[in-house]
């Protein structure tokens, strides 16, 4: 099953939501500002909720598992390379050791996004079976 | 004391009095040139030559009973130099936008038949889901706190941005003010700069579609393009260009004029290509690119001509992007428009040589559609330093972009193992990438905006011309790019493939999109020979002869 009503149904109550919630937080000062705000909210649950009912209608994908333990690894070491080069700007003040820090932290960083995750992603890829 | 004081007072009566005389001088200098203005009466004869429309009776007075002063005049010019800027960003804006077909026909060309219909609907549909999830939020998070910009009146409505202080130094992470652009927000500037930033932030948008071109679920599509137009991509422009940390490097840490980057090499190309690559990696490869062993299969477009004249019509859109970004014509170095156009055409000259020739040498032909790559490639590369290099610089980005394009496609697709039908992720992630880079190697320090950047006095300068510290900063930046933004989008999408599922059932993906998603073939009126069946009969054919 392909697109439907129940899709361009939820479609619909997500923008509202957000829209809401938005609308809420531009006028948080005001108190029917948290009043939008917790409306907005709920309703955009509501839409996620039903994203979630509907996504088994859509049948077989061509889409082997990716196993979630290696991709949090990958996503961490990613986020970590980033650190490492926020880490460099406050422990050497001169130009050369900041330009290491950042190579260093970019590396790492790489090695998250180009082997971890393919690697992850890939792993029970359907083209292997 | 008594000669002193009488000394002095004399010296006040001379100053006033030639105060006075200069004040009646200009005065009756502006009476004088009033008087000698064309009559109501010479106009109604016509003015073929235009020697007598806009003259000093097009001055708007102040005061009727005083007449036309000095004041008056001054005004106008104030006048004069925001609406050339106005002027000038919005119709590069409306350039930009442009950009949009553009684009919709190169990833269409470079799909099959079967899926025009829903490639050309995403690049369609990106644009409403970019531009409401911007107005309601996006443009607030991006540039709710970047008041100051003298090119644009001022823009002080946008004073709001939330800033942590670290290490005794200000750090800006996100704006506040100009959800919905009411309240103060509705203002004539800051609808200027709305309108400019929110075209640049839907090119970011529209190049994940073709990355996860025919097996996107137009659904999750979607909700998709909607979160990263309210909350990826302006979070890193806000870092960038909206009074942000980034920015601010060169302030705070002394790091050359802080993260620069003059038109989104990395805030918009960077952005779109990592999070292309983001979804590439959860959604999977199509069916039938790679075989058991790896290897992989050609999956040829349906139509060259779209791909290549879409490909112009980017590079026409791009006199917008690019020179556009000096948010003006007028006044704080925005002369340098020519300049930077300039540079962008070389660069995408040199870009489609830099492919062409690979692909001719290496291949032994000159690929069509990678050298439609080579020339957005160079585009994109020379995005980010179009404002801040000569065009020696220009022409070497460029190249340099359009073998980087051909190294990194087949990187993309033979070693990471992953499918990207248009090559997004490399012309706009890598080579945004390198565009990054290159500010920090070629900028030549010869430009001027004002005689600041970021708020450091002096140009921007890279490595080649004395500056390591302007490398640092961009090598910051970079490092961002891969290290939050492509996490922030990965995890985001991450968890969208858990409640909604990226990717269309298989049934769907072998019949083509355009039915099961759209409803509508593309060309409903054409039958189409399969590729594998004509591939056969030509070879046949050819055997027999």
């Amino acid at each position: 099953m392909a697109a439907n009503k129940q899709q361009g149904f939820s479609f619909g109550l997500f923008l509202l939501g957000l829209t809401a919630a938005c609308a809420g937080v531009s006028c948080f000062s005001i108190g029917i500002g948290k009043v939008i705000l917790l409306l907005g909210i709920v309703v955009l649950l509501a839409s996620l909720w039903q994203f979630f009912k509907i996504k088994p209608l859509e049948g077989k994908i061509a889409l082997g598992s990716q196993p979630a333990g290696m991709k949090l690894v990958g996503v961490v070491v990613t986020l970590l390379g980033w650190v490492v080069v926020l880490f460099g700007l406050h422990l050497t003040p001169n130009v050369g050791g900041r330009m290491v820090a950042a190579i260093v932290g970019l590396i790492v960083s790489l090695v998250g996004v180009l082997v971890i995750l393919p690697s992850a992603c890939n792993k029970n890829a359907i083209w292997k079976a | 004391m008594k000669i002193f004081r009488s000394k002095f007072l004399l010296y006040l009566v001379l100053v006033l009095s030639i105060g006075t005389l200069a004040h009646a001088d200009s005065t009756a200098d502006l009476k004088a040139t009033a008087a000698k203005a064309p009559t109501t009466a010479d106009l109604q004869q016509g003015d073929p030559g235009g020697t007598l429309t806009g003259t000093i009776n097009d001055v708007p007075v102040s005061d009727p009973k005083a007449g036309l002063t000095l004041g008056d005049v001054a005004n106008q010019v104030g006048q004069n130099k925001i609406g050339i800027n106005f002027t000038w960003t919005l119709v590069c804006g409306f350039l930009v936008m442009f950009m949009q077909a553009g684009f919709a026909m190169v990833e269409a060309g470079l799909c099959r038949v079967k899926n025009a219909n829903h490639t050309y609907m995403m690049n369609f549909s990106v644009y409403a889901c970019g531009l409401f999830a911007y107005w309601i939020i996006g443009f607030a998070i991006q540039m709710g706190g970047s008041a100051g910009n003298g090119n644009l009146g001022g823009l002080q409505p946008l004073s709001g941005e939330h800033a942590l202080s670290i290490f005794g130094k200000t750090w800006g992470i996100f704006g506040e003010k100009g959800l919905f652009l009411s309240g103060h927000t509705y203002d004539v500037g800051v609808m200027v700069i709305f309108l400019f930033q929110m075209v640049f932030m839907d090119t970011a948008l529209t190049i994940v579609t073709g990355a996860c071109a025919e097996r996107w679920k137009f659904l999750t599509f979607c909700v998709s393009s909607v979160l990263m137009g309210a909350f990826t991509y302006p979070i890193f422009a806000n870092w960038a260009w909206g009074g942000g940390w980034l920015a601010q490097l060169g302030n705070n840490v002394g790091l050359g004029k802080g993260y620069s980057d003059f038109a989104g090499s990395g805030v918009v190309h960077a952005v779109g290509g990592l999070t292309a690559l983001a979804v590439a990696l959860i959604i999977g490869p199509r069916i039938g690119k790679f075989n058991r062993d790896g290897s992989s299969n050609p999956i040829i477009g349906h139509d060259i001509s779209a791909v290549l004249i879409g490909c112009f019509i980017l590079a026409f859109g791009w006199f917008g992007f690019n020179p556009g970004s000096t948010l003006g014509a007028s006044a704080a170095g925005c002369l340098r428009i020519g300049s930077v156009a300039v540079n962008t055409m070389l660069a995408g000259c040199t870009g489609t040589f830099g492919a062409m020739i690979y692909m001719w040498a290496l291949k032994g032909k000159p690929d069509a559609s990678m050298s439609g790559n080579g020339l957005l490639a160079g585009l994109v590369a020379i995005t980010a330093p179009s404002g801040f290099v000569n065009t020696v610089g220009a022409a070497i980005i460029g190249a340099i972009a359009g073998v980087l394009v051909c190294l990194s496609v087949s990187f993309v697709e033979n070693r990471l193992k992953v499918d990207d039908p248009v090559g997004a992720i490399s012309v706009h992630g890598a080579c945004g990438l390198w565009g990054v880079l290159s500010v920090g190697l070629f900028a030549d320090g010869k430009s001027n905006y004002g005689g600041s950047w970021n708020g450091v006095t002096g140009s921007v300068t890279g490595l080649f011309y004395g500056d390591a510290s302007q490398l640092v900063a961009q090598l910051i930046g970079i490092a961002t790019l891969v290290g939050f933004v492509f996490t922030f989008s990965f995890v985001l999408n991450w968890v969208l493939d858990i409640i909604l599922g990226h990717r269309v059932s298989a049934e769907s993906e072998v019949a083509g999109l355009d039915l099961p998603e759209m409803g509508q073939l593309g060309y409903p009126e054409f039958v189409f020979t399969p590729e594998p069946a004509y591939l056969g009969a030509a070879e046949r054919a050819a055997a027999v002869a």
